[in-house]
C-alpha cells in the first residue's frame, strides 16, 4: 500500500517526461492537419448503406494522401476527415454544418449525398464562406442558386441520368430490333425522385414511347405492395425504378413474387447499384436487372498501380470490394481536396474556394479511375461526367453501355426473360 | 381493373391484419395502466432483430421462431415493468403518469441507437426462401408470409379477446383497467396486472415483429415507420379496445392499399390521415371504442 503511494509520483513523472518527448518532434516537423467535415447519411435512412460506402472510400483515400505525405504546399499537413452523420434528415445536417464550421472550424466541407439535405446544408456553408464539394446529389438547382462556394466535381443534374435510361432504351431498341413502346415511372416523391421524372417523362414522350404509369411513393413507406400491384396492372415494356435501397428491395421483391413481367426493369443508380441489393432480393430477383451508373465498373477503370492500389487496399481493409460507384467517388474526391490543398496554400476557405474553382484535372490517375475529367464551369458544375448502363447477372454488374466501355464477352439480356422461364 | 381492385382489397386485408397486430400491444397498455409507451417502435424493431437472429444463428423456421420471440418479449415485458416502468409510475400514483411518458420516449431513443452500435446500420432480411414463395389462390397471388401474417394475426387477435373476456386473469386486467382503485379494494394486486398486461402486449409486439419482417428488412430505425400507423390505428379503433386496434389495422391497410389505385399513392397517405381526423372529430372515442367514462 505504501510501496504504491510511493511510487506513484515518479511514475507520474515519467509518463509526463515521456508525453514530452513523443510530442515534440510530432510539433516541429508535421503541420497542423487540415481538417475536411464529410456530411452523410451514416445511419437512419434508406441512403444509410451508401453513406458508408462513401465514409469508407473516403477514409481509404485520405489515408493514402496522408501516407504519400500529405499536403507538401502545408509542410506535409494531413487531411484530418471528419465524418458526420446527418441521419438523412434536413434539420440535423443544417446543424451539424453549424456546429462544423463554428466549432471544429473545418475551412472544407463535403457532402450530403441527398439531394434533399444537401440544398439547405449549402446554404449555411454559403452563408459562412466556406467551401463545399458536393459529392452525389443530383438535383439540379444545387449548382444553379448563383452560390459561390459550391462546387459538384463528380455528379452531374440528375437529367443526364435520366437521358442515359431513355437513350439506352432507344439505343438497344434499335440493336435489337425489339423496341420498347410503354414505359412505368415510378420514383420517390423527393427532390432527386421529381427531378429525375420530370426529365425521364420528357425524354420517353419524345422518343415516342407512351408513359403508362407516373407515380411518385413516400421514401421508407410501410408498405410498397399498392404500388408493385400498379405497376402489374399497368402492364409496361420498360418500368423505371427510381429509389434507395430499402425501397428498391422491397420493390424488387415485390416485382418478383407478383411475377410483374416487362422488357426490362431499370434502375437510376441509387438503389439497385446498393451493395446490399444483391444479397438482399436475392439472385433470382436482381438478375436481368438494369440500372445507370456512374462508374463503368473495375473491368475498364482499374488500370495502373494507382488504380489497383485503391482496390487491393478497400478489399484489405474492409474485407468486401468496392460495389458501384460511392466509394469510389469517397476516394477519388480526398485526392481532389490534396489537389486543392496544394494549389491554395493555406487552410484559408476562401483560398480553398479559389483553388476549387480553378480546378483543372484532366487525364491522371484520378480521372482514369472515375472516368471522367474535372474541370468546374461558372457555376461550380463538372460537365464531364457521363452515365453507363450496368446489368446485373448472377451478383456481377456489366457495363452494357455505351459500347466503348461495355464489359467485353457479355451479351446485353433484351429483352428479359418472363418470371416463369426463370 | 376489378381484379385489380379486389387484389389490392386482399393485400390490403392481410396487411393490415399485422397492422392491427402491431397497435394492440399498445392499445393494450393503454387500456389498462394508461401509458401511452413511445418505445413500442423501439420494442417492435428490437423484436424483427430477434427474429433475425433466430433464424440465422438459430436456424429456425420463420414460423417456428414466432412463439419462441413471443415467449422471450413476454419475459422482457415483465421485467421492463417490474423494474424500469413501476417505480416511476408508484411515484406518481396520484397523477397523471407524465415521467413514464418521458421515460418510454427515452427508452425509445436509447434502444434505437443501442441496435444501431449492436446491429450497425445496414437492413437485415430474413434468410431463405419462404419469404418469396409463391400460393396461387384462383387468380391471385400471395406469398406465405402474407396469408400466415393474416392467420396469425387474427388467431392472436381473438385469442388475446377471448381470454380478456372469459378467463379469471382477462377479467382482472380488465377491472384494474376499468378503475383501479375499486380494483384494489377488492384485493386485485395492480402491480402485479401491469406486469402481465405489459408482459401480454409485448408478446403481441413480439409475434407481429416476427410476422412483419419477412415482409420488410429491418433496420435500427425501422420503427419509426410503423409506430405512426400504429398510433393511428390506436385511436382509430378506440383506445384500449383490443378488437378495435385489429379492425382499426384492417382499415388502414384497405385505404393504403385500396386507395392507392384509386389515386396516387402519395395521396392515399393523405386518405389515411383524413379519415383519422373526421373520427376523431365524430368520434373521439374510436369507431370500437366505449363510449363511457
Amino acid at each position: 500500500m505504501k510501496k504504491g503511494t510511493s511510487r506513484r509520483p515518479a511514475l507520474l513523472a515519467a509518463a509526463l517526461v515521456m508525453t514530452f518527448l513523443l510530442a515534440m518532434p510530432m510539433a516541429v516537423s508535421a503541420a497542423d492537419p487540415v481538417k475536411v467535415g464529410y456530411v452523410l447519411p451514416l445511419s437512419g435512412s434508406a441512403a444509410a448503406s451508401i453513406g458508408q460506402e462513401f465514409a469508407k472510400g473516403a477514409m481509404l483515400g485520405a489515408r493514402h494522401v496522408n501516407e504519400a505525405g500529405g499536403i507538401q504546399a502545408l509542410g506535409g499537413a494531413e487531411i484530418q476527415l471528419v465524418l458526420t452523420d446527418s441521419r438523412g434528415d434536413p434539420q440535423v445536417a443544417m446543424t451539424e454544418v453549424e456546429r462544423l464550421i463554428t466549432v471544429e472550424r473545418v475551412p472544407l466541407l463535403m457532402g450530403a449525398f441527398q439531394s434533399a439535405v444537401t440544398l439547405p446544408a449549402t446554404t449555411v456553408a454559403e452563408r459562412y464562406g466556406v467551401p463545399w464539394i458536393v459529392d452525389m446529389a443530383a438535383e439540379k438547382s444545387i449548382t444553379e442558386r448563383g452560390f459561390r462556394y459550391i462546387f459538384r466535381p463528380t455528379q452531374v443534374p440528375s437529367s443526364s441520368n435520366a437521358d442515359s435510361v431513355v437513350d439506352f432504351v432507344v439505343w438497344i431498341g434499335e440493336q435489337t430490333g425489339r423496341k420498347a413502346q410503354t414505359a412505368a415511372i415510378v420514383y420517390e416523391n423527393t427532390d432527386w425522385g421529381q427531378d429525375l421524372a420530370n426529365r425521364l417523362r420528357q425524354r420517353f414522350t419524345e422518343a415516342g414511347i407512351r408513359i403508362v404509369l407516373d407515380e411518385s411513393y413516400p421514401p421508407d413507406s410501410p408498405n410498397l405492395r399498392p404500388l408493385v400491384l400498379k405497376l402489374a396492372a399497368a402492364r409496361a415494356d420498360v418500368i423505371s425504378v427510381t429509389a434507395y435501397a430499402t425501397d428498391a428491395i422491397q420493390i424488387h421483391s415485390l416485382i418478383e413474387q407478383m411475377g410483374v413481367n416487362a422488357m426490362a426493369v431499370i434502375g437510376s443508380g441509387a438503389g439497385q447499384v446498393d451493395a446490399t441489393f444483391v444479397p438482399s432480393v436475392g439472385e433470382r430477383g436482381s438478375n436481368y436487372v438494369f440500372s445507370t451508373n456512374g462508374w463503368a465498373g473495375p473491368a475498364s477503370t482499374i488500370v495502373g498501380p494507382f488504380a489497383e492500389r485503391f482496390w487491393n487496399d478497400y478489399i484489405a481493409a474492409y474485407g468486401e470490394e468496392p460495389v458501384g460507384e460511392f466509394p469510389v467517388v469517397g476516394y477519388a474526391l480526398m485526392w481532389l481536396v490534396k489537389d486543392v490543398l496544394e494549389r491554395a496554400g493555406g487552410a484559408d476557405p476562401d483560398a480553398i474556394r479559389d483553388a476549387l474553382a480553378s480546378t483543372e484535372m484532366r487525364n491522371n490517375e484520378v480521372t482514369r479511375l472515375l472516368g471522367y475529367d474535372i474541370v468546374f464551369d461558372a457555376t461550380g458544375q463538372n460537365q464531364e461526367k457521363r452515365f453507363v448502363m450496368q446489368q446485373i447477372k448472377d451478383g456481377v454488374y456489366y457495363t452494357v453501355w455505351p459500347e466503348h466501355v461495355a464489359v467485353p464477352g457479355y451479351e446485353v439480356v433484351w429483352p428479359v426473360p418472363p418470371w416463369s422461364d426463370r | 381493373m376489378t381484379m385489380v381492385l379486389v387484389q389490392a382489397l386482399l393485400y390490403g386485408i392481410a396487411t393490415g391484419a399485422v397492422y392491427g397486430l402491431i397497435a394492440l400491444g399498445l392499445s393494450l397498455q393503454f387500456g389498462v395502466m394508461k401509458i401511452v409507451n413511445f418505445a413500442h417502435g423501439a420494442f417492435l424493431m428490437a423484436s424483427m432483430y430477434a427474429a433475425v437472429w433466430l433464424a440465422r444463428y438459430g436456424g429456425l423456421h420463420p414460423l417456428v421462431l414466432i412463439p419462441v420471440v413471443a415467449v422471450i418479449f413476454f419475459v422482457i415485458g415483465l421485467i421492463i415493468q417490474r423494474w424500469l416502468i413501476e417505480p416511476i409510475y408508484r411515484k406518481e400514483a396520484t397523477r397523471e403518469p407524465i415521467g413514464v411518458l418521458i421515460f418510454t420516449t427515452g427508452l425509445w431513443l436509447f434502444i434505437d441507437h443501442l441496435f444501431l452500435m449492436i446491429a450497425g446500420p445496414n437492413y437485415q432480411v430474413l434468410p431463405g426462401r419462404w419469404a418469396n414463395t409463391i400460393l396461387l389462390l384462383g387468380d391471385y397471388i400471395f406469398t406465405y408470409p402474407q396469408v400466415f401474417g393474416f392467420l396469425i394475426a387474427c388467431a392472436v387477435t381473438l385469442a388475446l379477446v377471448l381470454y380478456l373476456r372469459y378467463t379469471r386473469v382477462g377479467r382482472i386486467i380488465r377491472a384494474t383497467g376499468q378503475d383501479r382503485e375499486a380494483a384494489s379494494v377488492c384485493g386485485i394486486n395492480s402491480s402485479w396486472v401491469y406486469q402481465v398486461a405489459f408482459g401480454i402486449s409485448m408478446a403481441v409486439l413480439g409475434i407481429a415483429g416476427s410476422l412483419l419482417l419477412p415482409l420488410y428488412p429491418v433496420n435500427p430505425f425501422v420503427g419509426d415507420v410503423f409506430v405512426l400507423r400504429a398510433f393511428v390505428i390506436v385511436v382509430l379503433g378506440g383506445m384500449g379496445s383490443v378488437a378495435g386496434a385489429f379492425w382499426g389495422g384492417i382499415l388502414v391497410g384497405v385505404l393504403e392499399s385500396v386507395g392507392a389505385q384509386l389515386m396516387p399513392i402519395s395521396m392515399a397517405e393523405i386518405l389515411i390521415f383524413g379519415t383519422f381526423l373526421l373520427v376523431l372529430y365524430w368520434r373521439p372515442s374510436g369507431l370500437f371504442g366505449l363510449e363511457s367514462q
